[in-house]
């Protein structure tokens, strides 16, 4: 079933993204398309359909605490997951993902284990694996 | 220089120098305070030392990113040799015997090495990828940098300009964009630093803490 799901990768640097769509890849999770900033995921979440949401923090134009707050305003999209994946290394960043509505958090350099534990951990958890 | 060019000592005395030094300070300080730019020197003497910091960090950084690629290739080859060398064994056995060394087991234990191989070729070729994170770390830093580098050098062309004698002015006004700095990026120095987390298991445990 997990194998079905459809990720969205959000980052600024194309070189994170692709290590992401890898891993994922790696992961069993094949179906997974791009966004460079929240701007261009928001329109794409708009336009298809998704299941899962992998996003960085700093990012010109809108950043993922704007991308999350936006996603968790919309009726449409506010059940996806928004796992994000960022160097923001401040506790009070932590805090604020969470109290947002983040389903999780993963500060940058991190393993291809953490990006599957907590891919996995977020699906479980959300009963869709 | 001609016989009665008095020398250079006797002309301008220690103390004239230091006066003068003195009023040119002065101006300046006066120059930066009216323009309001004595707080931003203020702030550029306080993030020098951080782009040093942050300038060291990106070195690191790729440092260490190469190494692990160079390691990660190097442990690659090996195995890489390895599977060559012993495809090159089996063949010269099948070549002599092909009865036998299927029958003996030399076949499947060839096989059998061969996927092991493979796994570990591939956990190799994912470490390398991994490496490449540096890219996305260093060019945050980088930006930062940069963007500190590009305020300095408006402002002191602003003052350049605000100072400059009348009949070298420049009419055009400058405009320069307030130095903002985007969100903290990642962190290049987390010793001593309560307000950031180190690794991974630190944001678990802040968030497991907060009930998340």
């Amino acid at each position: 079933m997990s194998k079905e799901l459809r990720f969205l990768v959000v980052d600024d640097f194309s070189t994170m993204r692709r290590i992401v769509r890898n891993l994922l890849k790696e992961s069993g999770f094949v179906d997974a398309d791009e966004a460079e900033d929240g701007v261009v995921a928001l329109q794409k979440l708009r336009s298809s359909n998704f299941d899962f949401v992998v996003s960085d923090i700093n990012m010109p134009n809108m950043n993922g605490f704007q991308l999350l707050s936006e996603i968790k305003k919309d009726e449409k999209l506010k059940h996806l997951p928004v796992l994000m994946v960022t160097a923001e290394a401040r506790k009070e960043d932590i805090v604020l993902a969470a109290q947002q509505g983040a389903a999780g958090y993963i500060v940058k350099p991190f393993t291809k284990a953490t990006l599957e534990d907590k891919v996995n951990h977020i699906l479980t958890k959300m009963g869709l694996k | 220089m001609s016989a009665e060019s008095p020398p250079i000592a006797a002309a301008i005395s220690s103390t004239e120098v230091h006066h003068q030094l003195g009023v040119l300070t002065r101006q300046l300080h006066d120059s930066l305070t009216g323009l309001g730019l004595a707080a931003k020197v203020k702030d550029w003497a306080g993030e020098l030392p951080d782009a040093k910091s942050r300038l060291s960090y990106i070195a690191r950084l790729t440092g260490e990113a190469a190494e692990k690629v160079l390691n990660s290739v190097d442990q690659a080859k090996e195995q890489h040799d390895h599977i060559a060398s012993e495809t090159r064994r089996i063949g010269a056995l099948i070549v002599q015997d092909p009865v036998g060394t299927v029958a003996k087991g030399h076949v499947m234990n060839f096989i059998n090495d061969v996927e092991q191989a493979s796994k570990k070729v591939d956990g190799h070729l994912t470490e390398i990828m991994m490496a490449q994170d540096f890219h996305d770390l260093t060019g945050q830093v980088i930006a930062k940098v940069v963007n500190l580098a590009a305020t300095i050098e408006d402002q002191l062309v602003q003052l350049l300009i605000q100072t400059a004698p009348p009949e070298t002015a420049i009419a055009t006004p400058v405009t320069h964009e307030p130095y903002t700095p985007a969100l903290d990026g990642p962190v290049v120095n987390a010793q001593g630093n309560p307000d950031v987390v180190t690794d991974q298991s630190e944001v678990d445990d802040l968030l497991a803490s907060l009930g998340f």
